[in-house]
């Protein structure tokens, strides 16, 4: 920590150096118009080549030290201890640092141990030495060799902005990793599992019953795995969620940016944003506890049969999350909109209302269909509340009232429960991950076309 | 503003180096890892906390991730980063002991910590059942033996208690209950559905002459609504039997006993599901928890053995123990006092001791 | 003008009444709207706060503690059988108490962790030895929800002589309700008078902190690199899809890369906020993007002409105009980003902090869990007493929120404009 704290202030002082500089090099700050870039990108410039490649020496040395220690600690360890398999080394490794760490020293502390320990801190310290002269040296290399080459031709700006540019596109490829990582570790599971169950079963199939059994001496019921009413279940609930979520919404979010005034608007927006906020382990009880018994016993009232983890339940109380993430994006859409256009159809005679319906909204529209979009996705991949309120008897229906179960939950108590952890059902859990990360990859594709059609630039 | 980007990027790294550096270079481990079962946890965790409170160590961290997952984690291989005590509602099976020694896992060994009690409640609001074991296998099972006396099975006709046994009440069988992926599911299963289908004594005599389907008709659960499942968080089916005094719930006795003023345990074969009648074996439903210790660690990561002496004590698990304050049922006195002595002696499992 | 035909102006008179009507439906509407979704948030807020706020005070009882100098006589001074000392004292304050099974019954009103507060008194203080002092002492938890009224007396977990005892307690003023610090003082317990927040709140802090360092920096190059710079090609294309994409993965699946990836492949530790920290920075990330470029995209292209035409370069013009401009709406983006973080349960079920942690965390590797997560523990206990305690965790999860949101806000007010 301490040396990069050193780091920071070298790459500050090489930074005022390199301004510097570049001022002396043009003449006096009343020059500085011959420099190709202002003095400032100098500064930074120099104060990369100062910083960065020690960094990266930094963080080099950080992730391999400790390999290289224990390597280095292992190899003079006696050679009883070596031949021990790799597991059991490990925890003679363990050992050390728990010594080197001043825990609770376990057992009886073996002196070739001990001796370890020792030789691991002392090589620690010679390292640590060793690690803040490369650092040192490549920043003082750096610094000097930057400080060397200011002159007023330099292009320093461009320098600049292409690494920030090169930055940029750096952290644009974190989705790309992501999704290869979800891909690679969902990937294999699947696999295996439709090693076990057929794709087409799984993807045609209408009966969703994971009921195999528990141990291999057991029979389980039918133990299918038809992922159709699972899907169904899934759409049905966040179909429900949407129904609520994008009037409600959608209203608010024009009341807000059109109507209210400042003092109103200032006070809603984060009341809103609160209920974005609240844990949905919170919303999953007061769907399961108090919505539901609700739903219920009205619908008994007026003489439906109404099940007690019905679909409405947990649909309802999905879409009043989901409110606040469409009413927000959409706001800011319908701020976007150029004051101009409203002008315009004021000036015509148009009521407030007809502007906004006639003017504002469709222009707005191509960004709000991505809002809502968004809050689709959330509807889909959200789990607790559906995991508390949803049941997990996977009904094929489209009656609000029964019990649904969505892909969510099913993964949830797949992978959650006691069953072996090989066994079709919990690699069920993969596979239907697969599926709803493969659905929303289609439904992405499109919508991303739809957009990109109809998306207008004003002004 | 270019340059409070370039910080900005600068603090990004500092902290990417800062802390994912330590992390990943080397980390010793001075407290106890335990995985595995959710029914195992409550009781787990009343140990690990007596146990960091009394001991000098540190408090051991204990995760909730099912039986399953906690073999997974616990036989992924020897080493510090991976769990030396695994928690389970069920016995380990060969075949995860192959995993377990395909990975140097070779030594475990076995504790049995005591018995859950898994009871059959209502609200206090509705009557208290009164039923038989038969009477529940034929409330929820699948196929049931046909009401008119063949020897045949039928797909479960019954829609109220009533119909089922004049001396229940008229109001419709809805009972929540475990997913099949849970344990304790997998123990009512075994203990009543079973036990309630070989009552018939020609579904007894097809266990015989032909398994598949005895177990087919006995092992397998409705799936037309009268049984919903309804998830693993005990809690949440108490709430909903509070909400909805028509059901019945299946669950471990500690959540009977938290809330006895709310529910009411039903009454099997004239046994009501005290922790008395669970205890001496008078009450028929009860399953063994387990949990499961890495012997190659012991000794190495501090506080294994201490911890697990304070689970085997008999002021932990014992009958005036503090476990059986959180709902545990012991084992009786001679079998508490054999497995005691064994976990002293740290006897590893064999294989064949699994059947 | 000719014959019968509505003149022109009643037409539109009568036009008006109607679009009038219209525009007011409308703006009620929009305000229904707006109420309606506060009237949600206003309910659930009653219904958290009618649990939780009992949660806040702490039945305990008043015992004359005498730390007889012959207890600590033998042995360390942490070792000591401070047991022994509620014990007596008990049977002094009852001592027509006398059978086993009774006396039982009477040690079972306070709870189990008097004995280890009294172990901190003495070990803070050694001069208490030998003193004669009356403390207040944490009572069992069926004990506070009896007095707390959400036990009935009937309920059988107490029992005729425990009830009696409680009465005479109440009678002499030596049974009252505390403010509960342990709440926000201590870690995790089994014992819900001995549970506490902290723990869970560190965990919270130190994982977010993770999140916002990493995800607020990382979400804004991306919108920024894509939405200014990126050419359209299939390359940015297959990013924008994946974007999206991942802003509709279940949590639970990057719960599943966490494992694979980080644990698995990066060989960090279970449990760990650092960990725990970057899974929710991949959960987040697409809302932040999203919100970053609609931002980005509001930003009007006067500016960007404006900026150019005075000679700026493309990268300045961004960095110095647009970006600041649409700071606020990438605010608006990173709140939405960071609640839904806060109060995310799934995804750590996998990476381990789905866990019973005692110890409070000290730094960005050390065991922790998180606010929501004890909130789900809680929730799955069976305690009685816990289900006040889940509700009073809900509200501090909910006060941090307030907190954050508020902080933004002051931000976002400082720069929102309108063009």
């Amino acid at each position: 920590m301490m040396l990069l704290t050193l780091l920071l202030l070298m790459t500050l002082a090489a930074y005022y150096l390199g301004l510097r500089r570049a001022v002396t090099v043009a003449g006096g700050p009343t020059s500085v118009r011959v420099l190709h870039s202002r003095p400032a990108y100098y500064g930074m410039w120099t104060a990369i080549w100062c910083g960065l490649p020690a960094l990266i020496i930094f963080a080099a040395w950080q992730m391999l030290e400790g390999r290289m220690l224990t390597h280095l600690v292992v190899a003079q360890l006696p050679p009883e201890m070596q031949s021990l398999s790799a597991a059991r080394l490990s925890l003679i490794v363990n050992d050390i640092r728990n010594i080197i760490y001043g825990n609770i020293p376990v057992g009886q502390v073996s002196p070739a141990v001990q001796a370890a320990a020792e030789l691991y801190l002392r090589l620690q310290a010679i390292s640590r030495i060793a690690l803040a002269a490369a650092v040192l040296a490549s920043a003082l290399a750096g610094l000097g060799a930057a400080y060397g080459r200011i002159h007023i031709r330099l292009r320093a700006r461009n320098q600049v902005e292409r690494l920030v540019l090169w930055l940029l596109g750096a952290c644009s490829t974190i989705a790309i990793f992501t999704t290869i990582g979800i891909v690679l570790s969902v990937l294999y599971e699947a696999l295996r599992f439709f090693k076990s169950v057929p794709l087409t079963d799984f993807l045609f199939g209408l009966q969703w019953s994971p009921q195999m059994a528990i141990r291999s001496d057991q029979v389980g019921s039918s133990g299918a795995f038809g992922a159709v009413p699972v899907l169904a279940g899934t759409l049905l609930v966040s179909g429900i969620a949407m129904l609520v979520a994008v009037p409600i919404g959608l209203l608010a979010a024009i009341y807000m940016s059109e109507y209210a005034g400042k003092r109103l608007r200032s006070v809603v927006k984060p009341l809103m944003e609160i209920l974005a906020g609240i844990p949905t382990v919170v919303y999953g009880f007061f769907a399961a506890l108090t919505v539901a018994p609700l739903i219920r016993s009205s619908g008994h009232a007026i003489g439906l049969d109404v099940s007690s983890e019905s679909a409405l339940a947990a649909g309802l109380v999905m879409g009043i999350m989901i409110i606040p993430f469409v009413s927000s994006l959409s706001d800011d859409m319908i701020n976007a909109v150029p004051q101009s256009l409203r002008d315009g159809a004021y000036g015509l005679g148009a009521t407030h209302s007809e502007t906004i319906r006639q003017v504002v909204l469709p222009a707005a529209l191509p960004g709000i269909v991505g809002g809502v979009l968004l809050a689709v996705s959330r509807a889909i991949g959200e789990t607790m509340i559906v995991v508390m309120a949803a049941g997990l008897t996977a009904n094929l229906t489209l009656n609000p009232l029964k019990t649904v179960t969505t892909v969510t939950v099913q993964i949830v108590t797949l992978l959650v429960g006691d069953q072996e952890f090989d066994s079709p059902k919990t690699l069920a859990a993969f596979a239907l991950g697969l599926l709803l990360f493969v659905i929303t990859l289609g439904l992405n594709i499109i919508a991303l076309k739809v957009v990109r059609k109809y998306r207008e630039q004003y002004e | 503003m270019l340059k409070k980007t370039l910080q900005a990027f600068a603090a990004v790294i500092l902290i990417w180096t800062g802390a994912a550096a330590p992390a990943m270079a080397d980390a010793a481990r001075d407290n106890l890892k335990i995985v595995g079962s959710s029914t195992v946890y409550p009781f787990a965790t009343v140990v690990a906390e007596q146990f960091g409170k009394t001991s000098g160590f540190k408090t051991p961290v204990i995760e909730s991730t099912g039986s399953g997952g906690g073999f997974k984690l616990f036989c992924a291989g020897v080493g510090v980063e991976h769990p030396d005590i695994t928690n389970a509602s069920r016995r380990i099976k060969p075949s995860e002991m192959d995993t377990c020694a395909a990975n140097g896992v070779n030594e475990i060994v076995e504790v049995k910590i005591g018995y859950d009690g898994i009871v059959l409640a209502n609200s206090r609001k509705a009557p208290p059942l009164k039923l038989t074991r038969r009477d529940m296998y034929l409330a929820l099972a699948r196929q049931v033996p046909d009401p008119s006396g063949a020897q045949k099975v039928v797909p479960n006709p019954y829609k109220t208690w009533k119909e089922i046994n004049p001396a229940l009440p008229a109001s419709k069988i809805e009972v929540l209950g475990p997913p099949p992926t849970s344990g304790t599911r997998d123990a009512f299963v075994e203990l009543v559905m079973e036990h309630g289908a070989e009552s018939y004594d020609w579904i007894k005599a097809l266990k015989k002459s032909d398994e598949k389907q005895f177990k087919a008709i006995s092992q397998t659960v409705r799936e037309d609504g009268a049984y919903i499942e309804a998830g693993e968080n005990d809690n949440l089916i108490v709430q909903k039997l509070e909400a909805n005094p028509k059901a019945a719930g299946i669950f471990g006795f500690s959540f009977l006993d938290q809330n006895v003023d709310k529910i009411q345990g039903a009454v099997v074969e004239n046994v009501s599901p005290t922790f008395e009648a669970i205890a001496d074996g008078s009450y028929p439903v009860s399953r063994p928890l387990f949990f499961y210790i890495k012997k190659a660690h012991v000794g190495r990561i501090p506080g294994i053995a201490e911890y697990v002496k304070e689970f085997s004590s008999e002021k932990a698990w014992g009958p005036d123990g503090y476990l059986a304050d959180k709902g545990l049922i012991p084992m009786p006195d001679a079998e508490r006092k054999q497995m005691a002595a064994d976990v002293a002696r740290m006897k590893t499992l064999a294989k064949d001791a699994l059947k | 003008m000719n014959n019968g035909k509505p003149k022109t102006i009643e037409i539109v008179q009568r036009s008006l009444v109607r679009r009038y009507r219209a525009e007011r439906r409308f703006r009620r509407m929009g305000l229904g709207a707006i109420v309606l979704s506060l009237v949600f948030l206003g309910f659930l807020f009653a219904s958290i706060v009618g649990n939780g706020y009992t949660a806040l005070f702490q039945t305990q009882v008043q015992l004359d503690i005498s730390f007889d100098p012959e207890t600590f006589a033998t042995g360390e001074l942490a070792n000591a059988d401070y047991p022994r000392l509620i014990k007596e004292a008990l049977y002094k304050a009852f001592p027509q108490v006398t059978a086993r099974g009774e006396r039982r019954a009477l040690t079972g009103l306070v709870s189990s962790g008097a004995a280890f507060q009294l172990r901190q008194m003495v070990l803070a203080d050694r001069s208490l030895i030998g003193t004669r002092r009356s403390i207040w002492l944490p009572a069992d938890d069926d004990v506070d929800m009896l007095v707390k009224g959400h036990l009935s007396r009937q309920a059988g977990r107490l029992s005729e002589a425990q009830l009696a005892w409680i009465g005479q307690l109440q009678s002499q003023g030596k049974l009252a309700k505390h403010f509960n610090w342990t709440l926000f003082t201590a870690g995790d317990s089994r014992e819900p008078e001995l549970a506490g927040i902290l723990g869970a709140v560190v965990g919270s802090f130190y994982t977010l902190l993770v999140t916002l360092a990493l995800s607020f920096p990382l979400g804004v190059a991306t919108a920024v690199y894509l939405e200014e710079f990126a050419p359209r090609s299939r390359w940015t294309d297959l990013i924008e899809v994946n974007i999206n994409n991942l802003a509709a993965v279940p949590s639970i699946v990057f719960g599943l890369l966490g494992l694979a990836v980080f644990l698995g492949a990066f060989g960090m530790p279970r449990s760990a906020p650092v960990v725990g920290g970057m899974v929710l920075t991949l959960m987040t990330l697409p809302t932040i993007i999203i919100a970053s470029r609609a931002a980005l995209q509001a930003v009007p292209p006067s500016i960007r002409d404006a900026a150019l035409g005075v000679g700026a370069s493309k990268m300045q013009m961004i960095l110095h105009h647009v970006l600041p401009l649409a700071l606020p709406g990438m605010l608006t983006g990173t709140i939405i980003g960071m609640a839904r973080a806060l109060g995310e349960t799934a995804p750590l079920l996998m990476i381990g902090m789905v866990a019973f942690i005692v110890d409070i965390p000290g730094g960005f590797t050390d065991p922790a869990t998180v606010l929501p997560v004890q909130i789900y523990l809680w929730a799955d206990s069976p305690e009685r007493a816990f289900v006040e305690r889940t509700a009073a965790a809900t509200l501090a999860l909910l006060a941090f929120l307030i907190v954050m949101n508020g902080l933004a806000v002051v931000l976002r007010r400082r720069f929102e404009r309108r063009w």
